[in-house]
C-alpha cells in the first residue's frame, strides 16, 4: 500500500511541473582538465541573469542547462581549479566545451573556496562521501601505499575491519553488504594480502565517491554502502610516465593520446615484493615460498563523433601466497567494462555499458597424502542502460539493468593417491534485473528533492537440485530444476527518497529514506573474513535481505566555506540477515543453507564532521556514536546481541600541513572502542581440557584500537619537466599494541587461574616511497 | 590459510613482544551442571563424570556432584546403574558397550533430570601410527599421524586424543570423511602443550607417543567439532565462541558418548 501511494506521488511531482515552456534553450557541453584532458566529475556550471540555475557535470563530464532566452553569466567552477567566466547570449541552444587549469599547472593563481561553493549545503544527496585524489596522496598509511580504502575508514560512518581484516563496515553493515564497483563492474573482493592494502592502485584512480545512504536508484543489489570508484582516462594532450619505488610495492603508469583530443589511454601495474626478502634466505623451504600481489588497470577512450564516446577499461589483480611443498594459494578479481556514451539530444544523454567481472581464488595442497586443487568463481556478465534527462528544474535519471551470475562454490580435483576426493559443487546461476527511475528537483532556492524508486527482481536459475531443510537441518524436499527454468523469483521495490531545505547558502537540513536489497550474500563463520569466503545467491531458503534507513542531518559552511561542519543520524532496521549453528560446515558443504540461521537487525548512529577544506593547514576531525545489533531466535537467548563490528565511539583527526611549496607534513589520528566479542563467563573441563562457558553473545569488548600515523612529502624544484617526490612515514608512531587476537590460557603468573593474552600484528612500521612523473 | 599469512606477519613486522597478558570484563557466571559421560567397547569400568562450571576469575577447581542417581539403558532391554566410585562425582559401571546399540542416559542429580542417548558406531581401526616431517618457514617439525582405512559404505566421525610423554595435547581433534569417504587416511594431529611455551610442541627423539582413537555419532561429531572451531577459544580467531550443542537434555553442558575405543603408541626416532 505504502509503495502504490509512494509511486502515485512521485508521478504527481513530476506531472505537474511543466517541463516544456516557451522560448527556453539548453546549454550544454563537457567540462575537462585543460592539462590532461580529463573529464571533470561533478564541477559546478552555474549562469546567472534572467534567472539563476547550477547544476553539476555528470559522471563523463557532461552538462545541461535550460533556461529562457536571455543573456547569462556562466561561471565552472571544479576544486583545485581555476574557475572560468563568460557571457553567453542564450538565443538558441549552445554548447560550451570548457578546459579548466589546475592550480598545479598555474604556479600564483590562488584558487579558494569559490570552487564549488557550498555543494554539501546545496544538494539534496546526504550520506555522500567524496575522496579528494589530491588530499590521498598525502595521507599517511601503511608502509606508504597510499590507499582509497583506507582513507575512507578515516571518515565518520565508516569502520575498519582492523588490522588484519579485509573489509569496512558502513552505518552497521556487515563487510559483504558495501557495493564496491570499479568502473561500473562489480569488485568481489577489495582487499589485497588479507587487507592490508586495497584493489585499487590509486594512481590510476580518478574519482571515488562512497554512499553511506540516501543511495540513487541507480545503484541497488547491496544494503549498507556504495563505493564508486572511477578510473582514469588518460592524458588526451600528451604522452606521460609516472611511478614509485616503495619498501614492499612499486607501482608504474603509462598515459598518453590515442589520437589528440579524441581519445586517450592509461595503463597501470603494481607490485609487492615482499617474498623478494624471502629469496634471500639460504634455506631452500623459506626462499621458494611466495606472498606478493599484483595488479593491472588499464582504458582507453575515443571521442567517435560529438555524440559519441566509447570506453573500454580493465581491470586484473592477483595476490599469491606459498610455502613450498606444502600449499599455494591465489585469489584476485578480473573487470572489463565496455561503455558507449550517446547524447541523443542536448537534454538527453544516454550511457550503455557491457560488464564482465569475476572473483576466484585457488587453494593446492601439495602434501603427498592430501594432494588436491580447490577452485571457486564467481562470474558476473552486466547490461546497464542508464538515461539522464536535463530539464529546468529536473534531472530525470533512468534505466535498466540486467546481471547474470554464475557461482561455482567449489570444485576439488585431486589424484588417485590423495586421500581428498575430487568434487564439483553444483553451479548455481542467478539473474538480478532492475528497472530506475529518479528526479532530482530543484522547487525553489530553498527546497530540492531526489526521489525515485528501483524495482529489484532475482531469479534463481536452473540447472541444479535446491533443497529445503527444517530446523534441524534435516532435508525436506529436493527439485531437480532443468537448465534455463526458474527455480524461485523475488521482486522487491525500493523506494528512495532525498529532501534537502537551504535556510540560507550556508545552512540547510537534509532528510532520506531509502530500501536497499541483496541477492548475493558471503557466507562466514569465522569472526574474520579470508580470500576464500563462500558466495551464495538467494534461494527458498535465503530470502534476499533488505534495509530501510532513514536519515536526518544539518550541514553547514562558515567563513564562505572555508570550513564544513555536518551532522547526521540515522536508523537502520534489517532484516533477513544470516546467521550460523553451532559446528557448521561451510566449505565445500552442498548442504551449506541448512548451517544458517536467519534474523534481523537495527543499526543506528550519529556522525559528526569538521572539515578545514583550505589554507596551509586542512584536515578534519570525525567522530562517531553508534550500535549495531542482530537478533536470532536461536541465538543469545532470542534477544538483541552487538554485532561483532559494534563500536560506540569512533573518533579520527586527519591533518595536513603544507609547510612549504615542498614540504607537507600530515598525520592521522584515530580511536575507537574495541570489537564486540564474546568472552567466556565461566569454565570447566572436558576431555581432559580446558572449555569455557559462555552465556551473552558479544557482550564483551576487545581494548580499544588507537593509532598514530604521521608521513611527510618533500616535492622536488618545481618547474621542471621532470618531477619527484619522496614520502616519509610512520605507521603507529605510538607503537601501541592494537588487539588482534585474544586467546585463554594458564595465567603464567597465578597457575591454576585463567589469563587473557592478546596478540597485536604491528608495532611502530617506518616507510620510505620514492615518486616520480614525467 | 589465514593463519598460515598471518604467521607470516607476524614473522615479518612483529620483531619482539606481540602477546601481552591482559586484563578483561566479565562477568562470573553461576555454577552450571556438566555431564561427561563415554560408554565404550571396552570391558572396563565406564565412567559417568558429573561436575560444575566455576567462574572464569576462579581457580581451576571444580566442584564435583557427589549423590546423584545415574542410569544407562540399552535398546536391548538392559539397564545399567552406575556408583559413585573412590573419586567423588565419578559414577562408574564395568560393562562393554556394543557397536550399533543406542544406550540411553538418566541423571537424575540435586532435583533436576537430564537424559541423553548415542549409537555405538562401528569400530574402524587404526593400522598405525607414525611421526611426519613438515617443512615450515624453514624448520623441520614433526608431526603425530594416524594412519587408517575409512569405510566407503558408511559415514564415519573420529576423535582422537593426542599425548606426548603422556602430556594429553591441548587441541581438540575431530574428523568426519565428507571429503575423504573410503580412502586411506593419514591423519596429522598437531601437537599443542598445555604450556604457551613455544618450543616445546615439537616433537624430539624418543618422545613417547600415545594416541587413543574413538569413532563417534554425528552428535558426537558436532560437538567435538564445534570446540575444535573455536580455535584457541578466544575472540578472533575461529568463529564465534558459544557453548557447543550438547546431547543432553535440560540444559546440560558435556556430552554422553557412545564409541569405540583404540589405542597405539610409538617412540620418536
Amino acid at each position: 500500500m505504502l509503495i502504490k501511494h509512494y509511486l502515485a506521488l512521485f508521478f504527481l511531482l513530476f506531472i505537474s511541473t511543466p517541463i516544456f515552456a516557451q522560448n527556453k534553450f539548453t546549454l550544454s557541453g563537457t567540462i575537462r582538465d585543460a592539462g590532461t584532458g580529463e573529464t571533470l566529475i561533478g564541477a559546478t556550471v552555474r549562469i546567472t541573469g534572467a534567472s539563476t540555475a547550477a547544476t553539476l557535470t555528470n559522471n563523463y563530464g557532461y552538462f545541461a542547462l535550460t533556461q529562457p532566452e536571455g543573456t547569462y553569466t556562466v561561471s565552472v567552477s571544479y576544486t583545485g581549479y581555476a574557475p572560468i567566466v563568460k557571457t553567453i547570449n542564450l538565443t538558441k541552444d549552445t554548447k560550451l566545451n570548457e578546459e579548466l587549469k589546475s592550480a598545479i599547472d598555474l604556479a600564483e593563481v590562488t584558487v579558494n573556496a569559490n570552487n564549488r561553493k557550498n555543494e554539501n549545503v546545496k544538494s539534496a544527496q546526504m550520506g555522500l562521501e567524496r575522496i579528494d585524489m589530491k588530499s590521498l596522496n598525502s595521507i599517511p598509511v601503511l608502509l606508504g601505499e597510499k590507499d582509497i580504502l583506507k582513507t575512507i575508514q578515516l571518515l565518520p560512518g565508516v569502520k575498519s575491519g582492523g588490522e588484519g581484516n579485509t573489509g569496512f563496515y558502513v552505518r552497521g553493515g556487515a563487510a559483504d553488504q558495501n557495493l564496491i564497483i570499479l568502473d561500473e563492474a562489480v569488485v568481489y573482493n577489495s582487499s589485497h594480502l588479507l587487507g592490508f592494502f586495497s584493489t585499487f592502485n590509486a594512481d590510476a584512480i580518478k574519482d571515488v565517491s562512497l554512499y553511506k545512504g540516501g543511495m540513487p536508484a541507480q545503484y541497488g543489489g547491496r544494503l549498507s554502502s556504495v563505493l564508486d570508484v572511477k578510473m582514469d582516462d588518460g592524458n588526451n594532450k600528451e604522452f606521460k610516465f609516472q611511478g614509485g619505488i616503495g619498501l614492499i610495492a612499486s607501482r608504474v603508469k603509462a598515459e598518453g593520446p590515442i589520437v589528440k583530443d579524441r581519445g586517450s589511454f592509461m595503463v597501470s601495474f603494481r607490485r609487492t615484493y615482499i617474498d623478494l626478502f624471502l629469496r634471500s634466505s639460504p634455506d631452500s623451504t623459506v626462499n621458494g615460498s611466495t606472498l606478493n600481489f599484483y595488479d593491472i588497470n588499464a582504458k582507453a577512450n575515443y571521442k567517435i563523433n560529438d555524440k559519441n564516446t566509447i570506453y573500454i577499461s580493465g581491470y586484473f589483480g592477483k595476490d599469491n601466497i606459498g610455502v613450498k611443498d606444502l600449499f599455494e594459494n591465489n585469489w584476485g578479481n578480473v573487470t572489463t567494462t565496455i561503455r558507449l556514451n550517446h547524447i541523443f539530444s542536448d537534454r538527453l544523454f544516454s550511457n550503455t555499458s557491457l560488464i564482465y567481472n569475476n572473483y576466484n581464488y585457488t587453494v593446492r595442497l601439495l602434501n603427498d597424502a592430501t594432494n588436491f586443487k580447490a577452485t571457486s568463481l564467481v562470474r558476473d556478465f552486466n547490461f546497464k542502460e542508464d538515461f539522464q534527462y536535463f530539464s529546468n528544474k529536473h534531472t530525470l535519471r533512468f534505466g535498466i539493468n540486467a546481471t547474470q551470475h554464475r557461482i561455482s562454490p567449489i570444485d576439488i580435483d585431486s589424484d588417485e593417491a590423495s586421500q581428498v576426493n575430487s568434487l564439483t559443487q553444483e553451479r548455481r546461476y542467478g539473474i538480478e534485473s532492475a528497472a530506475y527511475i529518479s528526479d532530482e528537483w530543484a522547487v525553489n532556492e530553498h527546497l530540492n528533492f531526489l526521489y525515485g524508486v528501483r524495482l529489484a527482481a532475482f531469479s534463481l536459475m536452473g540447472p541444479g537440485n535446491f533443497s529445503t531443510y527444517d530446523a534441524d537441518g534435516n532435508t525436506l524436499s529436493t527439485e531437480n530444476v532443468a537448465k534455463g527454468k526458474f527455480h524461485k523469483n523475488y521482486f522487491n521495490l525500493e523506494p528512495r527518497f532525498s529532501v534537502s531545505y537551504l535556510f540560507n547558502d550556508e545552512n540547510s537540513i537534509k532528510a532520506s529514506y531509502n530500501r536497499n536489497t541483496q541477492n548475493v550474500h558471503i557466507l562466514t563463520n569465522a569472526t574474520s573474513s579470508s580470500p576464500t569466503d563462500q558466495y551464495v545467491l538467494s534461494s527458498t531458503n535465503i530470502k534476499p535481505e533488505i534495509a530501510d534507513q532513514v536519515a536526518l542531518g544539518y550541514f553547514k559552511n562558515i567563513q564562505d566555506n572555508n570550513y564544513e561542519l555536518s551532522g547526521e543520524i540515522y536508523y537502520k532496521w534489517l532484516q533477513n540477515q544470516i546467521d550460523y549453528k553451532n559446528a557448521a560446515e561451510l566449505l565445500a558443504n552442498s548442504n551449506v543453507e541448512s548451517e544458517l540461521l536467519y534474523g534481523v537487525g537495527r543499526a543506528y548512529g550519529m556522525e559528526l564532521f569538521f572539515k578545514k577544506k583550505f589554507g596551509k593547514l586542512n584536515g578534519w576531525v570525525g567522530y562517531t556514536l553508534s550500535r549495531t545489533e542482530r537478533k536470532f531466535t536461536e541465538l543469545n537467548d532470542g534477544k538483541y546481541f552487538p554485532a561483532r563490528q559494534d563500536r560506540t565511539h569512533d573518533i579520527s583527526l586527519v591533518g595536513i600541513y603544507n609547510m612549504t611549496k615542498r614540504w607537507t607534513f600530515s598525520s592521522s589520528f584515530i580511536y575507537s572502542t574495541g570489537n564486540a566479542v564474546t568472552y567466556p563467563a565461566g569454565k570447566y573441563t572436558i576431555g581432559g581440557q580446558a572449555a569455557y562457558y559462555y552465556t551473552q553473545r558479544n557482550a564483551g569488548r576487545m581494548p580499544y584500537n588507537m593509532r598514530w600515523d604521521v608521513s611527510a612529502t618533500l616535492e622536488g624544484k618545481p618547474g621542471k619537466k621532470y618531477q619527484s617526490s619522496w614520502n616519509f612515514g610512520i605507521y603507529n608512531l605510538l607503537a601501541r599494541k592494537n588487539p588482534y587476537a585474544i586467546e585463554f590460557i594458564t595465567d603464567p603468573d597465578h597457575p591454576g587461574k585463567t589469563a587473557a593474552q592478546q596478540t597485536s600484528l604491528f608495532g611502530l612500521i617506518p616507510s620510505i616511497t620514492w615518486n616520480f612523473k614525467f | 590459510m589465514k593463519k598460515l599469512i598471518i604467521y607470516f606477519l607476524l614473522f615479518t613486522f612483529c620483531f619482539t613482544g606481540c602477546k601481552k597478558i591482559i586484563q578483561i570484563e566479565t562477568e562470573n557466571a553461576d555454577p552450571q551442571l556438566v555431564i561427561e559421560g563415554i560408554i565404550n567397547d571396552q570391558l572396563i569400568d565406564q565412567q559417568i563424570k558429573i561436575s560444575k562450571t566455576i567462574g572464569y576469575t576462579e581457580a581451576n577447581v571444580f566442584p564435583k556432584i557427589s549423590g546423584a542417581n545415574v542410569t544407562v539403558t540399552d535398546n536391548k532391554g538392559n539397564t545399567y546403574v552406575f556408583k559413585e566410585g573412590t573419586t567423588p562425582g565419578t559414577y562408574i559401571n564395568k560393562m562393554k558397550g556394543v557397536p550399533g546399540v543406542t544406550y540411553n542416559l538418566t541423571v537424575t542429580a540435586e532435583g533436576q533430570t537430564y537424559t541423553a542417548s548415542s549409537k555405538m558406531p562401528n569400530a574402524v581401526k587404526m593400522d598405525s601410527i607414525g611421526v611426519i616431517k613438515n617443512f615450515f618457514f624453514g624448520r623441520e617439525r614433526k608431526t603425530a599421524a594416524v594412519f587408517l582405512k575409512d569405510p566407503i559404505n558408511e559415514t564415519n566421525f573420529y576423535h582422537f586424543n593426542l599425548y606426548v610423554n603422556d602430556i594429553l595435547s591441548e587441541r581438540f581433534y575431530v574428523n568426519n570423511d565428507r571429503l575423504t569417504n573410503g580412502n586411506d587416511l593419514r591423519i596429522q594431529l598437531f601437537f599443542k602443550p598445555p604450556t604457551t611455551d613455544h618450543d616445546s610442541d615439537e616433537l624430539n627423539s624418543n618422545d613417547k607417543i600415545k594416541i587413543e582413537m574413538e569413532c563417534i555419532d554425528s552428535n558426537i561429531f558436532d560437538y567435538w567439532y564445534a570446540l575444535s572451531q573455536q580455535s584457541n577459544r578466544g575472540p578472533n580467531q575461529g568463529t564465534t565462541p558459544a557453548n557447543p550443542t550438547s546431547n543432553i537434555s535440560n540444559h546440560a553442558l558435556g556430552y554422553f558418548s557412545a564409541n569405540t575405543y583404540q589405542m597405539l603408541s610409538a617412540t620418536v626416532k
